[in-house]
């Protein structure tokens, strides 16, 4: 079924809720971030969509991003060339946002939901019900972003240890200096020393075979 | 001395005692050789059956995520190598093929060969181990020390190939970093030929060995529906029944160009997606990459190993997307988004391994304990990439 059928039905269902069908290499519907849970379901049990399978579900921090397509979030962001932060005291502002990627066995088809939330009420409802392999994707989402989903069973910490403060992926994030007494030295990222100009060349000449 | 004391003080009953039983709690790894790594399973038992398994995840997290923020495209390959760290080329080339997707850069054709060669004869050494270590579980030591000799001359020839005798980082953005050595062909070839006589031998020591099939035969069926809901994805689909493969299904690179099968589980030693059945599919994975290899080798081109228009500095065009590839152990799949600089905003990274352990919860309950190091072992984790 073509994206943008699967849009017009998703409008038809959803009404005002469906908000705006991304037309980009990601074919997708931005969906109203309390109605994600309904979204979910109606593209797993229609007949004609079908999507059984929700191959990846990610949080994603758009505090900083960089609207313009020129590149310059890091800038916005206020990290040095190393990526850390420079302030350690700048709160964020951008919205937060969780990416469904489904697909059907069955149609052999894909398509993508998009929701955004503000980042003093960052909850979603959770489509553990709907897949049940979110649950553990949404209690990662929940760990590194801090997105918190209204309804999960069992929404707990998944990588890091359970009495973690903060949320690594959040981009003003800043890590602690020691945790439980341990000192959390970071190093430092390798500077890359290519500029933009430089051009590709094998390292050892062409054999050809 | 009443008579219902005896001689040695304890006191004689008529009638047993009213048993009762509660729910035992046991914590099976992280160090534990069955867990197949750093994974803890806080398991409660009756008796000898599974009651709950609660996976607890993250010993080995280093946040790749986090340290994407702050290195380039480019650099970040070599995070990649460490999710899986028995398939590197695999996880190498599913974020090569991520990124070149977003960059629409036409990748030469003599770098796609050398690519899917690389990925098959990774994902051969990759079965190997999951073959080996799985026959240990069940108490065969033999098959383990052959598969570790098989997978060994693998990694002579990508030692050869990148320097790495484990992670490579040898894919790049637009091509890989390095030209194949003088004999390569030959020695692929040789190896190719050298696997298909040593699979049959694992058939008959180990996949056909009645008291091998006997312990896992209808142990730990997972149904297609099942797998659907949990996102569970290669062998461990494929062993339920259903042929799916990205490389057949959703192809990527030049995979549409080769001829090959998607073997599945079809029940022949007992139910269709038992333990057998998703090592069986793995065994016979290796005859079908060994097909892949002849097929690639034969037809390698000449020309450019990477991209010439690809500057070194890659800039990644703003937007966001989802790719997927077929690793060894399934799907491996990254969202990029971008924002047109030579950072990247968010990777995030839907390992195979992650989904697939999660099925563990839904099974698990019910089985023997036994059969949970036998479940543990078909469905062949990476906690590496698990935890990222």
């Amino acid at each position: 079924m073509e994206a943008t059928a699967i849009h017009a039905l998703l409008v038809e269902k959803l009404g005002d809720a469906a908000l705006e069908y991304v037309d980009a290499l990601e074919k997708g519907t931005i969906v109203a971030p309390d109605k994600i849970a309904e979204a979910a379901t109606i593209l797993r049990d229609d007949p004609a969509l079908h999507f059984e399978q929700l191959m990846c579900l990610s949080g994603v921090d758009w505090d900083g991003y960089d609207d313009s397509g020129k590149g310059k979030s890091v800038q916005i962001l206020g990290y040095d060339e190393l990526g850390k932060p420079e302030q350690s005291d700048r709160v964020g502002e951008g919205d937060l946002g969780v990416f469904y990627a489904c697909y059907s066995h069955r149609h052999g088809h894909k398509y993508s939901l998009f929701t955004r939330v503000p980042r003093d009420v960052a909850s979603v409802p959770t489509v553990s019900g709907v897949w049940p392999t979110a649950a553990w994707h949404e209690r990662e989402a929940w760990d590194l972003v801090g997105i918190s989903f209204k309804g999960h069973p069992d929404l707990r910490r998944i990588l890091l240890e359970d009495g973690w403060e903060g949320h690594p992926l959040r981009k003003d994030y800043v890590m602690p200096s020691q945790w439980q007494g341990v000192p959390l030295e970071g190093q430092d990222y390798a500077k890359n020393p290519f500029s933009e100009d430089d051009v590709v060349l094998p390292e050892r000449p062409v054999e050809e075979g | 001395m009443s008579d219902t004391t005896l001689t040695n003080g304890w006191e004689y009953q008529d009638k047993p005692r009213e048993m009762q039983s509660e729910l035992l709690e046991i914590n099976m790894g992280p160090q534990h050789p069955a867990t197949h790594g750093v994974l803890r399973l806080l398991i409660k038992t009756d008796g000898e059956i599974v009651h709950t398994v609660t996976p607890y995840l993250g010993y080995l997290h280093r946040c790749a995520e986090k340290i994407a923020e702050g290195c380039d495209w480019r650099q970040w390959m070599v995070y990649t190598d460490r999710f899986d760290y028995l398939a590197p080329m695999n996880m190498n080339f599913g974020y090569a093929v991520a990124v070149e997707n977003m960059l629409d850069v036409t990748v030469p054709e003599r770098a796609e060969y050398i690519r899917v060669i690389c990925a098959e004869l990774q994902r051969i050494a990759s079965h190997l181990i999951a073959i080996g270590t799985f026959g240990l579980d069940m108490g065969a030591w033999t098959p383990l020390l052959y598969c570790f000799r098989e997978r060994e001359e693998i990694l002579n020839i990508f030692e050869r190939l990148s320097g790495g005798r484990m992670l490579y980082n040898y894919f790049d953005i637009g091509g890989v970093r390095f030209d194949t050595y003088d004999g390569f062909e030959d020695e692929v070839l040789h190896m190719v030929n050298v696997m298909e006589q040593k699979l049959d031998e694992y058939n008959t020591l180990l996949s056909y060995n009645k008291i091998f099939i006997e312990r896992l035969a209808d142990v730990a069926v997972i149904d297609t529906a099942t797998c659907y809901e949990y996102g569970c994805t290669g062998p461990v689909l494929r062993g339920s029944g259903t042929p799916f493969d990205c490389r057949k299904d959703d192809p990527y690179s030049i995979y549409d160009r080769f001829e090959f099968d998607v073997p599945y589980g079809m029940g022949e030693q007992g139910s269709v997606g038992d333990c057998w059945d998703r090592y069986m599919v793995r065994v016979r994975e290796c005859f079908e990459s060994c097909r892949i290899i002849r097929q690639a080798v034969a037809d390698l081109p000449g020309g450019d190993i990477m991209s010439p228009d690809l500057k070194k500095l890659v800039k990644v065009p703003q937007g966001s997307l989802y790719t997927r590839t077929e690793s060894s152990k399934g799907e491996i799949g990254f969202h990029i988004i971008a924002d047109g600089g030579s950072k990247p905003f968010r990777n995030k990274v839907r390992s195979p391994s992650y989904s697939n352990l999660h099925v563990i919860e839904k099974v698990g309950p019910g089985m023997m304990v036994s059969d949970l190091v036998a479940t543990i072992g078909s469905l062949d984790i990476v906690l590496g990439e698990i935890d990222r």
